[in-house]
């Protein structure tokens, strides 16, 4: 199979541009709309312009030419010509039927007009592989696509897919928002994550002899007891010892953070994770405080930061140099209208049953989701910016029932990091290129 | 009355070590089980016992039945993770001694590697006692082996001043060891110091190469009285002490809340234990296989078992220590760092290579090897010798 794939590819580059195709509509009011609504953009600055992350979607197929499950994305029927679908069905063919998007760089030579014809055409670049990867081994393939108005180029996309291998041990989706990792609460433990919820961290005392005990039991080891009641931490103490966890990803977490075990005033300790404090900052003996850390309706964790830092706002996510944060519940309908919105009918963004035969955990958000949110990002807070291109490195997927949470920082050149998390780490970097406002 | 010297290990097998076995847990187990009988010269109808870990997935009757073992008098499970190793051990010469059973089994076997890896975070348990346990960390991400060893590696540092190089040399003498072991998983590889150091962190102060990989394998050894053993045809492995440990407050590889975070003390109980039931001391054992999932805990080990004092590993390993040409080759194997993960019942079988004399990386004139079992966890350790 190796030697045929690599064989094809090369035959596929070397046919270089494909001949133009035409889209199927022309640039209309009506795509936008849809596309904006379900992408949550309400500032309706898109009545002359099109969307520049939208331009994928010109050219992607209406519901009458449905994709094949792991084809490319649906674009519009063309020649055989150039086109990475035969790279793709060979690599289906051969068991790697797992999809995954792993690079997409947009760079727009301009805005698009309200009434614009479009056309385009494919360029195939390569095949590399077999590589071993988190997700099960796999080829990476790479194509360009673009996009022309009359004979001028508007438009240009990198686009890089894996396929690979499902290994079948896929992690589990968190489910309907909820923080995944929760404490087991039995009638030994329960006062504890009561006081938690009634902002207090409680320690147990042994009703008898007073001795102080963390964690909790029934039943005193000094005396037997097993009257008990508890006294309220003050809520400080100090690092006994910690550690950075990089890896493997944890549910609901976002690697690197640090855990630590904090010996209380009280003399007691407790692990906690040691919140706004950078990793090479943290160190055996520092002072710290309490935090309550709020995770879903129902979980709130006792955290630990620095000594006199200043507490965020609970519900804040934690940004790089005061960036505001965009927060997206991705439920399965913001999933599935993107996708429709974006016109992308490949089953893994609507179908769970296919998502998981496929080697996914559920249902995720479409590359031309993530870029348009990456756009609505920069654009809520820099509405001059005008961009030029969009280059988007992607992570882990972002499943159905998961949140996104959207922060970005200047990176110099007025180009802006975007950095898009969710539960299992980053599901994209986005490097977004601005022109000097018009 | 002593269970010393009245049981032998008279026959050791195991399956491959691979990262995909492509076989069931069951077949493995039965593989190895068949390996270490025919070592040992007997045949299933000579069983009578079966031992295996709490985590096991194979139940003794399952076993049972895929050997043809017709009759059982005597089965039992070790709890606590890689804790039981030695444990299995120790049970089955407490039930030849007490004449609970005459030939006893003692098996693991796991797909670890293609298969549930231990290594991934945990994010729920069981209900029970050790739910509650894990509700104190698992919330906070605090979710992995490698992650629950940091903490106490970290502390260890800050009162020893040991550093990450200290616990890389650990590594760098598994590897070297696994070099020239042809079972071993990175036979023929090698590392330096530079690469350990150069290796991605897993969980600080842990970097990939402190943490010992996944495998999928099986490994059996046979138990049976001393007297059989020596008509037996392999020259028998006398069971000189086996001991299993808990320490106070323990939990499972979360003892951080009242004892000294740089210590194993449930190590310290086994190793006390070990040492009184056999009435040797560290200077008569010329090779030690110490469970090392973790590399920093193998310097603790030298430590509460009295290679050492406290704070002193970072000493005894310096300068190719615990290499084979050190003044105590530690896992001539490669241990489960450079041979395979197999729960620790891989170094047992070495031990018994190393009373033998048939170990592809023999340590000279060994009369006794001391063996560990999981640390961090409660756990077990023998002294096997050859018989006097």
């Amino acid at each position: 199979m190796h030697d045929r794939l690599m064989a094809l590819a090369d035959e596929l580059a070397a046919e270089g541009e494909s001949a133009a195709t035409p889209c199927p509509d022309p640039v209309n009011a009506a795509m936008i709309r849809n596309w904006t609504r379900a992408l949550g953009d309400r500032s309706g600055r898109w009545s002359e312009y099109a969307p520049p992350a939208m331009i994928q979607v010109w050219s992607m197929a209406g519901p009458d030419e449905r994709p094949q499950p792991g084809g490319r994305s649906g674009q519009v029927g063309r020649e055989e010509t150039a086109s990475p679908d035969r790279i793709l069905s060979t690599l289906d063919e051969a068991g790697y039927v797992g999809v995954v998007a792993t690079n997409c760089e947009h760079t727009y030579d301009r805005y698009l007009r309200l009434g614009e014809e479009l056309s385009t055409t494919v360029i195939f670049d390569g095949v590399t592989g077999p590589k071993r990867t988190a997700l099960g081994e796999g080829y990476f393939v790479t194509w360009y696509e673009r996009w022309y108005s009359g004979g001028e180029r508007v438009a240009e996309m990198l686009f890089r897919v894996l396929k690979f291998k499902p290994r079948g041990d896929a992690p589990p989706a968190p489910s309907g928002g909820r923080y995944p990792l929760r404490p087991a609460v039995g009638p030994d433990t329960r006062f504890f994550w009561d006081g938690v919820r009634a902002g207090e961290l409680r320690i147990q005392r042994c009703a008898e002899c007073g001795a102080l005990r963390h964690p909790p039991g029934p039943m005193c080891p000094a005396c037997h007891a097993t009257k008990r009641d508890h006294v309220t931490a003050a809520g400080r103490g100090v690092v006994h010892s910690y550690v950075v966890h990089h890896h493997p990803p944890v549910p609901g977490l976002t690697p690197p953070y640090v855990v630590a075990l904090v010996e209380l005033e009280e003399g007691v300790r407790i692990i906690g994770d040691l919140l706004g404090c950078a990793p090479g900052d943290a160190y055996v003996g520092m002072p710290v405080e309490l935090e309550f850390q709020r995770m879903d309706e129902e979980l709130t964790l006792p955290q630990w930061r620095p000594a006199g830092t200043a507490p965020a706002a609970v519900e804040e996510p934690e940004h790089a140099e005061g960036e505001a944060g965009l927060r997206i519940e991705l439920t399965p309908t913001f999933v599935i209208s993107t996708a429709l919105a974006t016109r992308d009918l490949t089953p893994v963004h609507h179908d769970p049953a296919v998502a998981r035969a496929q080697g996914s955990a559920d249902i995720f958000l479409n590359i031309l989701t993530t870029i348009g949110l990456v756009q609505r990002y920069v654009l809520e807070s820099r509405p001059d910016a005008r961009l030029a291109g969009i280059a988007l490195r992607l992570g882990v997927p972002a499943y159905a029932g998961d949140t996104l949470t959207l922060t970005g920082r200047p990176v110099g050149d007025g180009a802006l990091e975007v950095r898009g998390a969710v539960g299992a780490g980053d599901h994209v970097v986005a490097t977004v290129r601005l022109k000097e406002p018009a | 009355m002593t269970i010393s010297g009245r049981a032998a290990i008279a026959g050791i097998g195991a399956t491959e070590f691979s990262k995909e076995s492509g076989r069931s847990e069951l077949r493995l187990a039965a593989e190895a089980c068949v390996a270490a009988l025919k070592d040992a010269g007997l045949t299933p109808s000579d069983v009578d016992g079966l031992v295996t870990f709490t985590q096991d997935t194979n139940a003794e009757i399952a076993v049972a039945r895929e050997l043809g073992v017709p009759e059982l008098t005597f089965f039992s499970r070790v709890d606590y993770g890689g804790g039981a190793a030695c444990g299995t051990v120790a049970h089955a010469a407490m039930a030849v001694a007490t004449g609970q059973a005459r030939t006893v089994v003692c098996y693991r076997a796991f797909n670890e590697r293609s298969g549930q890896r231990f290594g991934q975070a945990t994010t729920a348990m069981a209900p029970g006692t050790t739910a509650m346990e894990f509700s104190w960390h698992l919330p906070f991400g605090f979710a992995t082996p490698a992650a629950w060893v940091a903490m106490q590696a970290r502390r260890y540092m800050h009162d020893y001043g040991a550093t990450s190089e200290d616990f890389g040399r650990v590594a760098v003498a598994m590897r070297r060891h696994a070099a020239t072991n042809p079972r071993a998983w990175f036979h023929e590889r090698p590392i330096t110091l530079e690469e350990h150091q150069a290796s991605r962190w897993v969980v600080e102060p842990l970097h990939l190469l402190d943490c010992c990989q996944e495998s999928d394998g099986a490994v059996a050894i046979v138990v049976t009285g001393a007297d059989r053993a020596r008509d037996l045809p392999n020259p028998p492995v006398s069971i000189t002490a086996a001991a299993q440990g808990s320490g106070p407050n323990q939990m499972m590889m979360f003892g951080y809340y009242e004892t000294d975070l740089a210590a194993l003390p449930a190590m310290g109980v086994v190793g006390r234990a070990l040492w009184e039931r056999s009435g040797l001391t560290p200077a008569d054992v010329r090779t030690a296989i110490l469970y090392d999932h973790f590399t920093p805990f193998v310097l603790m080990q030298l430590e509460e078992l009295g290679f050492c004092g406290r704070g002193e590993g970072r000493d005894f390993v310096a300068d190719g220590g615990i290499e084979l040409d050190g003044h105590l080759p530690v896992n001539p194997n490669g241990g489960q760092l450079g041979e395979a993960y197999i729960h620790g019942m891989n170094g047992i079988a070495e031990a018994v290579r190393q009373v033998r004399g048939t170990s592809v990386n023999q340590v000279p004139d060994v009369a006794h090897v001391l063996v560990t079992a999981g640390t961090g966890v409660p756990t077990s350790g023998l002294v096997l010798s050859r018989p006097a």
